[in-house]
């Protein structure tokens, strides 16, 4: 049995004549997924789109099997916190997170309940009973991320998750998504964050412009990018000699001589003629310590691809 | 989805909607415009009230001496009969090059009726005897009140208020959202917020109309009360509070899907209100969409239009209807399911578009 996914199939969103996103695919397996691009690049409009709050108009999408024209089921295994900070008029935080509950089906009491647990886990409880209104920039971020958590979603979709959160409710925020994805779950976020999201995400979804640059875990993401050089930093004793074997190959485009002269910077278009090229220089009898890849991370990529390219 | 967890979610939403519709700053003239009638109401019994206790402390003269009084008579011989009067005003007229006349207003009151005696060089000329209060014009005042003032100002405008903002407002305060992530049907949701909205306008104008009612009946002669409550009563409040709610729900439903189409407020008004306007002259056929042509029929006692209106204001004013009570109800409540019908293809297809990123 195959895992339950998200699916964009060849979707598109326009708002009047602005592009909102253009001809997205996507397959995203559960795990923590991560949108990642510039303001304006569409990044809110595919999560609406997940949640339904605004209809493509052209191509399908489905969420573990839920189409969101039906957002009786799919609003049942999805929750979403969404960037619109505005809560009904004069409710409280908890009356925010329990009313959505009772809409769930949930009794008074479960309601409530959960409510509070929900308050709980993102450390909003000793403001519950005031007004959602009234609330920081930060706890309003948390009150929606509580109503999203609140029922236990299957597929948690989360825009910008963490602004606002001061670090030790990041850091165990960071820490539920784990968990809720380590049950075989979605989480879907948006972050500005690079550095957050390179360290828990499962994959990445780069998006500019409205397209999909380049999609699947951190590495694969890399790999795809060949026309992009990657960055490896050798490790060795004779960095001079080593630079001066490498420079001569084509697939390498600049090698540069650590500062502390323990290593070099290599970049290379060609990972595989690389490695053929190290192991040629370590049976001549070169001692190559390490081999680190210097830019895989989702910042380089990002710089790459929205930057336009280095 | 079964049909039990729908109605529940209906009435979490109504619920929920129901103290916004109640309680916000936007709903403060829906209650003024609700209330404004029976304000009237209750000054006009406040001031029979006064007149009464007034006059009465002044010296009432025996109802008989009102009777016997004929024109011809002397001022001198009225004030025998009658002792002191309310009211005794004299002045003097003159035309042209005629003689001065000698004019003189007395007021003289039994206790239940007034008098107003009109004396020529103090000869009685004219005798104007009417009741304090009467229950028969006021009931007459409140069918006009009702529905010129209650149905197509008040109840419109504060159905206008309530409705067209269960949508509108949602997304001029960015917190559509909120209800568009419940997992709930869309129908389910125009359906629970009609019915907070259906709730909150048929409560506030029932109450005005019970006022109004209340301040008519105190105004008059508790007697007079008395028999009227014993015949007529109940039966026309009935027909006026079935008008009112009728009113809520018709009119609701159309500002409930304008609320769905438009964002400037200002077009749903103009074309409601020119359309409500006009119905008496268009086609039988067209007439049918109109709420108040289903209210007119509704409505007990007809509103009084003067004699020598012309046809054409009259027409404006009292509008063709359908003869039959239940015929109007399931007209109107047909049109109402028709809208609302409308209304759910337009929810269907809703989106969030107060922000993109």
């Amino acid at each position: 049995m195959t895992a339950p996914e998200i699916i964009f199939d060849d979707v598109s969103k326009f708002y009047g004549d602005v592009l909102g996103v253009n001809r997205v695919s996507l397959h995203i397996p559960p795990g923590i997924t991560s949108l990642v691009g510039p303001n304006g690049s569409g990044k809110t409009t595919l999560m609406n789109l997940m949640a339904g709050i605004i209809r493509p108009d052209r191509g399908t999408l489905t969420l573990r099997g839920i189409s969101p024209d039906h957002p009786q089921q799919l609003m049942r295994i999805v929750g979403y916190a969404t960037q619109y900070d505005a809560a009904p008029r004069g409710m409280t935080g908890l009356e925010f997170v329990s009313m959505a509950l009772l809409l769930h089906g949930f009794s008074q009491a479960e309601a409530t309940r959960r409510a509070w647990a929900a308050l709980d886990r993102v450390s909003l409880t000793d403001a519950a009973n005031r007004k959602v209104g009234a609330y920081s920039k930060g706890m309003r971020q948390r009150a929606r991320l509580a109503q999203a958590l609140a029922h236990g979603p299957d597929v948690l979709v989360l825009d910008e998750p963490l602004n606002g959160l001061d670090p030790l409710v990041r850091a165990e925020t960071i820490a539920a998504f784990r968990e809720y994805a380590a049950q075989g779950r979605h989480v879907i976020l948006s972050s500005h964050v690079l550095q957050e999201v390179d360290v828990f995400s499962d994959q990445v979804i780069l998006i500019a412009n409205g397209a999909i640059m380049a999609e699947g875990q951190i590495r694969s993401v890399r790999e795809e990018m060949h026309e992009h050089p990657s960055q490896f930093i050798l490790h060795c004793r004779d960095a001079a000699r080593v630079a001066s074997l490498l420079i001569g190959d084509a697939h390498v485009n600049e090698v540069k001589i650590l500062d502390d002269g323990a290593g070099l910077l290599v970049m290379t278009r060609r990972r595989d003629d690389l490695a053929a090229a190290l192991s040629r220089i370590a049976i001549a009898g070169i001692e190559i310590d390490a081999v680190l890849p210097a830019d895989e991370n989702v910042d380089a990529l990002y710089e790459y691809l929205i930057g336009g390219g280095r | 989805m079964n049909i039990s967890t729908e109605l529940r979610q209906i009435g979490v939403i109504a619920r929920l909607e129901l103290r916004r519709a109640f309680l916000s700053k936007r709903s403060f003239w829906v209650y003024l415009l609700a209330l404004f009638p029976a304000v009237i109401f209750f000054g006009h019994a406040i001031e029979v009230k006064v007149r009464h206790d007034r006059w009465s402390r002044q010296g009432a003269v025996q109802p008989a001496v009102i009777d016997r009084l004929n024109r011809g008579m002397t001022y001198n011989e009225v004030i025998k009969a009658a002792g002191a009067p309310i009211r005794d005003f004299e002045w003097e007229r003159r035309r042209d090059e005629e003689e001065p006349v000698r004019m003189r207003h007395v007021l003289l009151f039994d206790g239940r009726r007034r008098s107003d005696l009109t004396f020529r060089n103090d000869l009685l000329e004219t005798v104007r005897t009417r009741p304090l209060a009467s229950l028969d014009e006021d009931r007459q005042i409140f069918a006009g009140v009702f529905q010129f003032f209650f149905l197509r100002v008040a109840v419109f405008f504060g159905c206008l208020g309530i409705f067209l903002n269960l949508f509108r407002g949602e997304m001029l305060d960015k917190t559509l959202h909120f209800w568009l992530l419940a997992p709930a049907r869309r129908e389910v949701l125009l359906l629970g917020k009609y019915l907070s909205g259906l709730v909150a306008s048929s409560l506030i104008f029932v109450l005005g109309t019970v006022l109004c009612f209340a301040g008519l009946l105190w105004a008059n002669d508790p007697a007079e009360v008395q028999q009227y409550m014993n015949t007529a009563a109940g039966h026309e409040l009935f027909r006026y509070l079935l008008a009112t709610v009728l009113g809520c729900i018709g009119y609701g439903s159309v500002f409930l899907a304008a609320g769905l189409l438009v964002r400037n407020p200002i077009v749903p008004i103009v074309i409601v209100l020119f359309w409500e306007g006009i119905i008496g002259f268009l086609p039988q056929m067209l007439q049918k969409l109109s709420v108040l042509y289903y209210l007119q029929s509704v409505c007990p006692v007809a509103a009084p239009v003067e004699e020598g209106t012309p046809a054409l204001v009259r027409l404006l004013l009292s509008p063709a209807a359908p003869s039959s009570v239940w015929v109007a109800v399931l007209g109107l409540l047909g049109l109402t399911a028709l809208v609302l019908y409308a209304a759910a293809r337009v929810v269907r297809k809703i989106e969030i578009d107060y922000a993109t990123d």
